[in-house]
């Protein structure tokens, strides 16, 4: 369990991250989601004993992180973002080192387990430097598992890896979140939908938006916007749809139109009416389905330069894989 | 484990309770491993290479002309490798923990529940272990010197143990610098400047000796360099408390620095 109250970091002038506060519970993955320079990396730091916090409290496993960092950190694996290995060790001998400066016993067969565990068997005796990105990045997970921590912290740990790999190693995250306590930071949004159980948002060090995928979904749908999509001039449509009787607001995105009711009510049969007998040929008209990158980007808008280029579309590193 | 679905339960927790022992000494790995990479590193074995290259040099020339000399040098060998140590101490020390900082591996050892003096201290000692080896090897010369003529052995143990000594402290100066900076080739030449300003001391402070109103600076600069600790004692066979306790010093001294430095990356990162 992972216990954030207010937790301050400053780098000199720089702000870092700033009255963070947040719980990841055990058998649950915890997604922190933010974009790069958020201060994901930061309050992770922090939470593995690496570096102390400028204000605010952490307990990990129940212990403080400042006051007892030497029993944090038995007590939490941990996979850094830029995976550091011993590029000239084989799999099996890293770990068993790392095992024994955790004090492991039986090290030897813990580190098979582990490598099990994380299906690397097979190149337990292969040098690192042999192994893909993939594999690394399994050998850095298998590393933080050896000592069978209560928590796992896992820094962006897809990043880099090929559709198939990222796949198996969010299979392997979910997995792991059953019996341990999960926290795993990742700038894609699908992702975090659906690898965790909570998500926490975080920008400019500000948590922005905490909750399971499923409620800060809700959270948003409840808007009950809509996507209206013409063939013609969005233009010379937009003022027709800001007409609507009961419509707040609407602006164009995503080629198309894209509404907010006023109140709670469905404002499609009103706004298909007034398209269509404005002369406009509408295409579709749907509500906007809200995935964590809308609310994502929806949270973070008035931070962001208005200018933006919204997609409808996933990120390209996600298209291939997105399977939500 | 299984990879079988497994509720979560509080209990599953206790295990890592049993997984780990809590009572074991870090630093010993650390050194196992290091001791390890210098005898499969091609670059520890370039410096015993070269340093040997050169020892033989000299000692065969030596050894021709040694008739003509009287008498005859016994701490010749002690002496060269004390003065070669401002390169072979840097080459040793420099990857040590410029590596680590570069490739990020330190940022995974100080999450681990050591403290920082144990990875230092063992790599360290494994620093001092390679070099012990390689004082131990040019023993051989002191044989071959006992079946051609007769040395002062005295004067040879005090001296081998002389450089011995003044190769810890060496290599303990050295680690300052490889925890400064992540750069190697950096690291090297500071460390070697440092060593050559330590080793050349004693000539300063004679130097300034000669000024009177500098004579207690002269005196400290002099207590500072290696040479003063070495050349007119322990290389002439005399063991002296003071000497020894220099060199402990020294390195007692440097590690905890580098344990300071290495520390304020937590500030730093």
């Amino acid at each position: 369990m992972i216990e954030v109250q207010n937790l301050t970091k400053r780098y000199g002038e720089v702000l870092a991250i700033n009255g963070v506060s947040f719980m990841a519970q055990p058998g649950q993955v915890t997604g922190f989601l933010g974009p790069n320079g958020a201060g994901k990396t930061t309050t992770m730091r922090i939470l593995t004993g690496f570096m102390p916090p400028t204000d605010g409290k952490a307990t990990v496993a129940g212990y403080d992180v400042f006051e007892h960092s030497m029993e944090v950190r038995r007590r939490v694996g941990y996979l850094p973002e830029t995976v550091p290995l011993y590029r000239d060790m084989t799999a099996q001998d890293y770990l068993t080192y790392m095992g024994e400066i955790r004090g492991v016993k039986n090290r030897r067969t813990r580190a098979q387990e582990v490598l099990e565990r994380v299906g690397l068997i097979q190149r337990a005796h292969s040098r690192i430097r042999t192994l893909s990105k993939g594999m690394r990045q399994r050998v850095g997970l298998a590393q933080a598992l050896m000592h069978n921590p209560p928590v796992l912290i896992l820094d962006e740990p897809t990043i880099g890896l090929d559709p198939i790999q990222v796949l198996e190693l969010r299979d392997l995250v979910r997995d792991l979140g059953r019996d341990h306590t999960v926290l795993f930071s990742t700038h894609i949004l699908s992702e975090a939908e659906q690898v965790c159980d909570n998500v926490i948002i975080i920008n400019q060090g500000h948590i922005i938006a905490e909750g399971s995928p499923a409620g800060l979904r809700a959270e948003l749908e409840r808007g009950g916007r809509v996507l209206a999509r013409i063939d013609g001039d969005l233009e010379q449509a937009l003022p027709v749809v800001q007409g609507v009787p009961g419509i707040a607001s609407a602006e164009i995105r995503m080629d198309g139109i894209v509404a907010t009711p006023a109140n709670h009510d469905d404002p499609r049969a009103q706004i298909a009416q007034a398209l269509v007998s404005n002369g406009f040929k509408l295409l579709e008209l749907r509500p906007l389905a809200v995935n964590l990158e809308e609310i994502f980007l929806e949270l973070t808008r008035h931070e962001r330069n208005a200018m933006t280029e919204v997609s409808d579309t996933a990120t390209p590193e996600e298209s291939e894989v997105a399977s939500s | 484990m299984t990879d079988a679905p497994m509720p979560y339960d509080a209990q599953t927790h206790h295990l890592s309770e049993e997984v780990t022992t809590g009572g074991s000494i870090p630093f010993w790995a650390v050194f196992k491993r290091e001791v390890s990479l210098y005898f499969r590193s091609p670059v520890a074995y370039a410096i015993a290479f070269a340093l040997f290259f050169f020892l033989s040099l000299v000692f065969n020339g030596y050894i021709a002309q040694a008739n003509q000399r009287a008498p005859a040098q016994p701490a010749l060998i002690p002496n060269l490798v004390t003065f070669l140590l401002f390169l072979i101490g840097p080459l040793l020390t420099m990857r040590l923990i410029a590596e680590e900082t570069r490739e990020g591996t330190l940022e995974v050892l100080m999450t681990l529940p050591m403290g920082e003096w144990h990875f230092i201290v063992g790599k360290f000692l494994a620093a001092w272990a390679y070099y012990t080896v390689l004082v131990l090897l040019s023993l051989v010369y002191q044989i071959i010197w006992t079946q051609v003529g007769v040395p002062d052995q005295g004067v040879a143990f005090g001296a081998y143990i002389g450089a011995w000594l003044y190769g810890g402290a060496v290599l303990a100066v050295c680690m300052i610098w490889t925890a400064v900076t992540e750069d190697q080739i950096v690291a090297a030449f500071l460390s070697a400047a440092t060593v050559l300003v330590l080793y050349l001391a004693d000539i300063a402070a004679s130097a300034l000796a000669a000024q009177p109103n500098l004579s207690m600076f002269a005196e400290i600069l002099r207590e500072l360099g290696l040479q003063a600790h070495y050349g007119s004692t322990l290389a002439r066979g005399v063991l002296r408390l003071h000497d020894i306790l220099y060199f402990i010093f020294i390195i007692i001294g440097a590690l905890f620095i580098t344990t300071r430095i290495v520390e304020t990356r937590r500030w730093r990162a």
